[in-house]
């Protein structure tokens, strides 16, 4: 083969906390010692490093090379992640075409925020012009208006998206990283009576910004057995799109970049939708769960209501979704969100997750959301599929 | 904290140049982007055109006339929303082909719905500048002859 195999030999994650008082570099920290105990790394031995740009140091435009001097970290190659939940698993692709090319041998993908102790992140542009005086500041108003739309060209069956957020709640009460707050069951009744946001979008429909980290040890499958590693996963693809319909001025609202990018990560690894072991979609809000699954064939498009309602999406079922509670059940670690989904396939594909471990698993679906525009969806769709 | 009573009027010019939008606006007229070269509009106003990333663009009036293509109302506070919750926000599809964000004006039981047809109408920031919003045309009035 002329492409060398480049494979995820680790990861190591931080439990998920609201206000935890700490910094993006103190919980990053805690992330890279982790990831060098676990795997008998010495820190001299990596060379390449992914930092995802973090909310709480976003003022920072140097806030990569402040990580790598924070880290005692002398990279070769070194990547500022820009696409917010897709930075940790676009970070995993472009360390595996830096890998190829020999910028370096042994990558970190590191994403660590802490939003909910400290907010520097100022989106500027025209947001204060033409978003601000109309009360659109963030992603609520957005999601709100989404949801209305695609509830009109499809239907939405609030109950489906109930569904999503109760499974998932059912699987972070398995996760010991998940945010304390969060670990206690949902019923759907709690779920229909939650307060409104963005009329049809419910509280409980959506993530709340903690503070957490997490890291993923990317290298060459030459490396990965020269040093011993016996369990690693492959990505077998990976696909990105950002700026989807930006050249449109009346777009479908209900039309995604996972709409392009989909068929892509299903040629480039070779399977089919039914193939899937498990799905880690990037979940900041419940909608995005739902048109992911149309967008990614679990179900034609618009049929994402009854195919949630028809589907066992549990760690014992035929699709399970978000198996660690993904950021609605767990928390979302500031714009190290992507790595939550990620980690959680790793640890799946690597055996190691405890009670609530999938049969069998051979390969995951995860995929990142980044930023919201001007009146359409996302900024960014990114999907990795990774093979044990 | 952030001052959620109040209706702060932004700083034109910060992202790329804004101000016939904001003159317009106290002339009562709503202007957008235009490219010359593709015939299109857009907004929000960008430094080239989305369609062709030339700069051949101009700003021109639009009638304010269309529908609404989405729809929410906020219950939350936030900055800039003025005690005005619950807020009625749409996204509004105007006639000629763009689509902008607006509040939506109307009685409370006159409930906005996607497709319904909604004409321009003028919002008031601090210090009474104007600033677009849209109002809910009736039925009758929208089925009507064209004004």
């Amino acid at each position: 083969m002329t492409r060398p195999e480049i494979v995820i030999t680790g990861y190591a994650e931080t439990k998920v906390a609201f206000r935890s008082g700490r910094s993006a570099y103190d919980i990053a920290g805690e992330v890279l010692a982790d990831l060098l105990d676990r795997y008998g790394l010495e820190k001299a031995d990596i060379d390449g490093l992914s930092v995802t740009l973090a909310l709480s140091e976003a003022s920072n435009p140097f806030f990569a090379v402040y990580m790598a001097d924070a880290l005692g970290l002398t990279p070769t190659w070194l990547n500022a992640g820009g696409i917010g939940g897709c930075s940790a698993s676009g970070g995993v692709a472009r360390a595996c075409s830096a890998i190829r090319d020999g910028m370096c041998r042994i990558a970190v993908v590191l994403s660590a925020d802490a939003p909910s102790t400290a907010w520097r992140s100022d989106y500027g542009a025209y947001r204060s012009e033409f978003q601000d005086p109309v009360g659109v500041q963030g992603p609520p108003a957005a999601f709100g208006l989404l949801m209305n739309r695609y509830d009109h060209q499809y239907g939405l069956d609030p109950e489906a998206l109930g569904k999503i957020a109760i499974t998932q709640r059912s699987h972070s009460l398995q996760n010991p990283n998940a945010l304390d707050k969060f670990r206690k069951p949902l019923t759907m009744d709690e779920y229909l009576s939650s307060r409104m946001i963005a009329d049809p979008l419910r509280v409980l429909d959506c993530v709340m910004f903690c503070d957490g980290g997490n890291a993923f040890l990317v290298m060459s499958e030459t490396e990965a057995r020269a040093r011993g590693f016996g369990t690693y996963v492959r990505p077998a693809a990976y696909a990105e799109v950002t700026n989807y319909a930006g050249d449109q001025s009346c777009p479908d609202m209900t039309e995604s970049g996972f709409w392009r990018i989909a068929p892509e990560v299903y040629r480039q690894s070779g399977l089919r939708p039914s193939e899937i072991a498990m799905f880690q979609p990037y979940d900041d809000f419940t909608i995005a769960v739902l048109m992911q699954m149309e967008a990614f064939g679990f179900c034609g498009r618009g049929e994402g209501s009854a195919f949630v309602r028809d589907t066992d999406l549990s760690v014992r079922g035929s699709l399970p979704l978000n198996t660690g509670g993904g950021q609605i059940s767990a928390g979302q670690p500031g714009l190290a969100s992507g790595g939550l989904n990620l980690a959680e396939a790793v640890r799946q594909l690597f055996g190691e997750a405890g009670e609530r471990q999938i049969d069998a698993p051979r390969n995951a679906l995860v995929t990142g959301i980044g930023t919201i525009p001007y009146g359409r969806n996302w900024g960014t769709s990114a999907a990795m599929i990774l093979e044990v | 904290m952030p001052d959620h009573t109040s209706r702060p009027v932004p700083k034109p010019d910060i992202y790329v140049p804004t101000q016939p939008f904001w003159q317009g606006a106290r002339e009562g007229r709503l202007m957008l982007q235009y490219c010359r070269d593709t015939g299109r509009f857009q907004h929000h106003p960008r430094p080239v055109s989305i369609h062709n990333g030339r700069r051949n663009i101009e700003w021109r009036e639009v009638s304010g006339n269309g529908f609404i293509y989405a729809f929410t109302v906020l219950r939350v506070p936030g900055p800039g929303i003025g005690g005005r919750l619950p807020l009625r926000i749409a996204l509004v599809e105007l006639d000629e082909k763009v689509r902008i964000l607006g509040n939506v004006f109307g009685k409370e039981e006159d409930s906005p719905q996607i497709g319904r047809r909604v004409a321009l109408a003028w919002d008031h920031l601090d210090g009474g500048i104007p600033y677009p919003a849209f109002r809910l045309v009736a039925e009758q009035e929208a089925a009507g002859a064209t004004p």
